[in-house]
């Protein structure tokens, strides 16, 4: 083999500094390398385009029995379509999938559009108000909590349980051993809803059934709810909480879009691309492999940086630029290959209800100071207050 | 560069030229050929990229990967033998003459 010197890097991806504006950090890694090797997280930080995809192309080699970066969440994931390996990935994959695609959401598109009008009306009426709390996260704790058919206290908890739920993803910080209890309330209670906890008619009333017809095994049923509540929530506010903070960095980019919605699709994805919600995820590599140059060694964990692929100038032409009209369905967002995203059917519909519903009334908002949400794994903000909306 | 021919769902034919290496999706969306709407960006998530392909080519064509073949389960209106997802047939030389039927609904 042809291996050259390892580029190395000694930052800490996970701390605050890092947390707080990656991409600076992300730019330098790529320059470093395609592959760069991070001593004081004892990882292999991939960082290009096209070596990110075919990373996640050739899961033989990368394996996702460690997505996440510390041994204790990786166990708790164990069995799960996440952190399973093919052969046995692709059932549970199916399974989890079935209610999910386009066509299987078609029958709930409408209410959700309805929904996204009714509350933008309300917020227009209100005239000013925070776009994560009254907006970012009321509308998927809404939607998915009504899809799931959950009630009562445990609808107040989802979104402590969802942000908790990406935190616990990191290595063993401060910020992972805190939110272990929290994480630990979401996997207790899937492990002990029952079917009548749950709405009738409700896609979660209906995995119980399922259960029931023998088609799936009973103890999947909590294990797939914990997906629904785990991978779907957190990770759609943050997408429609940036998508806003976007809008407003970017007035000249909004204006485009009130002036022709039909863009909020496009919009949706140069979102995606430019701040994905979820930074990186973890591999294990089963075995040694040569990516351009750098050899892994067989049992090392693969980081694999979304993020910084999503920035690739090899990639995206110009790529620290906004641009509403670049619509870049090929970015890294929502991974690739045979662990892609399977509830971005989902978000797709919810992000582009209520951006869409955003882009049909308001001319143009103003915004005052957001707060960053400091997360191992995801990239948001913890508020962003609009000041004031001119509606069209 | 090969010609493949898309009968979208107006009825309308559109025979266009795809470069070798170009998924028959990304021909259809460089060329604006409307019904393959390709929500996932081809990534094989979606199942909105779905086409009928044209019984004389079933046979030609490469054979579907597993998460092609469940994928088109969750399509619109699937046929057993013609179906295929389009982001996932790259062209190449020899698929000079394709023809591909675009279902009236993706979704
Ligand atoms: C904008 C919103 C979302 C983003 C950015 C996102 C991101 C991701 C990413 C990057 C992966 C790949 C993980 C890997 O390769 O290791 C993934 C997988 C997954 N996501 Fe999402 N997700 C979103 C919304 C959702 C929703 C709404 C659901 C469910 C209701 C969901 C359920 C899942 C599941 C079950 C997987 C694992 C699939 C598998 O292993 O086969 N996600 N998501
Ligand atoms: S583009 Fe989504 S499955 Fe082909």
């Amino acid at each position: 083999m042809t291996t050259t010197e390892i580029a190395t890097s000694s930052i800490d991806i996970f701390s605050d500094e890092v947390l707080q504006d990656p991409y600076p950090h992300y730019a330098a890694l790529r320059e470093e390398g395609a592959v760069v090797y991070l001593p004081r997280n004892d990882l292999w930080a991939l960082t290009r385009y096209r070596t990110i995809r075919d990373a996640l192309e050739n899961s033989s080699v990368f394996s996702s029995q460690r997505v996440a970066f510390n041994d204790d969440m990786n166990r708790a994931l164990a069995g799960t379509s996440l952190a399973t390996d093919a052969p046995d990935h692709r059932q549970l994959r199916k399974t989890l999938l079935a209610p999910l695609t386009p066509r299987a959401l078609k029958s709930i598109e409408d209410d959700i559009g309805s929904k996204a009008d009714r509350l933008v009306d309300d917020l227009v009426a209100r005239g000013s108000f925070d776009a994560i709390g009254d907006l970012a996260r009321a509308f998927p704790l809404q939607v998915v909590s009504d899809m799931i058919g959950v009630q009562g206290v445990a609808r107040e908890n989802i979104l402590r349980w969802g942000e908790a739920a990406f935190n616990v993803l990191g290595p063993m910080n401060q910020r992972s051993v805190e939110n272990f209890p929290v994480a630990g309330e979401l996997f207790q209670w899937c492990k002990t809803v029952r079917q009548e906890d749950l709405v009738e008619g409700s896609l979660g009333h209906g995995i119980f059934e399922s259960a029931k017809r023998g088609e799936i095994a009973p103890e999947s049923c909590g294990a797939i709810i914990h997906q629904y509540v785990a991978a779907g929530m957190d990770t759609t506010i943050t997408s429609i909480g940036n998508a806003i903070a976007h809008f407003a960095a970017f007035p000249d980019q909004y204006a485009r879009l009130a002036a022709d919605p039909s863009l909020v699709r496009s919009a949706f994805n140069e979102t995606l691309r430019y701040e994905p919600p979820v930074n990186l995820f973890g591999r294990h590599v089963k075995s040694d492999i040569e990516v351009e140059g750098t050899l892994i060694p067989a049992g090392a964990q693969a980081a694999v940086l979304f993020a910084a692929g999503n920035r690739d100038p090899r990639h995206y032409d110009d790529p620290d630029t906004y641009r509403i009209d670049r619509d870049p369905a090929d970015h890294l967002a929502f991974g690739y290959g045979i662990h892609t995203c399977a509830g971005q059917g989902l978000a797709r519909i919810e992000a582009l209800a209520i951006l869409s519903a955003c882009a049909r009334r308001v001319r143009s908002f103003r915004v005052g100071e957001g707060q960053r949400q400091i997360n191992n794994m995801t990239r948001g903000l913890s508020s962003l207050p609009v000041l004031e909306i001119r509606a069209k | 560069m090969p010609h493949i021919t898309y009968r979208d769902p107006n009825g309308r034919t559109h025979v266009v030229e795809v470069a070798v290496g170009l998924t028959v999706m990304e021909g259809a969306r460089d060329n604006d050929i409307p019904g393959i709407l390709a929500d996932c960006g081809g990534a094989c998530a979606c199942s909105t990229c779905h086409v009928y392909v044209d019984p004389a080519w079933v046979e030609r064509l490469p054979p579907q990967g597993e998460m092609e073949a469940d994928m088109l389960e969750f399509a619109c209106e699937p046929d057993p033998v013609r179906s295929r997802l389009t982001c996932q047939l790259r062209v190449t030389a020899d698929m000079d003459g394709l023809v591909v039927t675009i279902p009236a609904e993706q979704a």
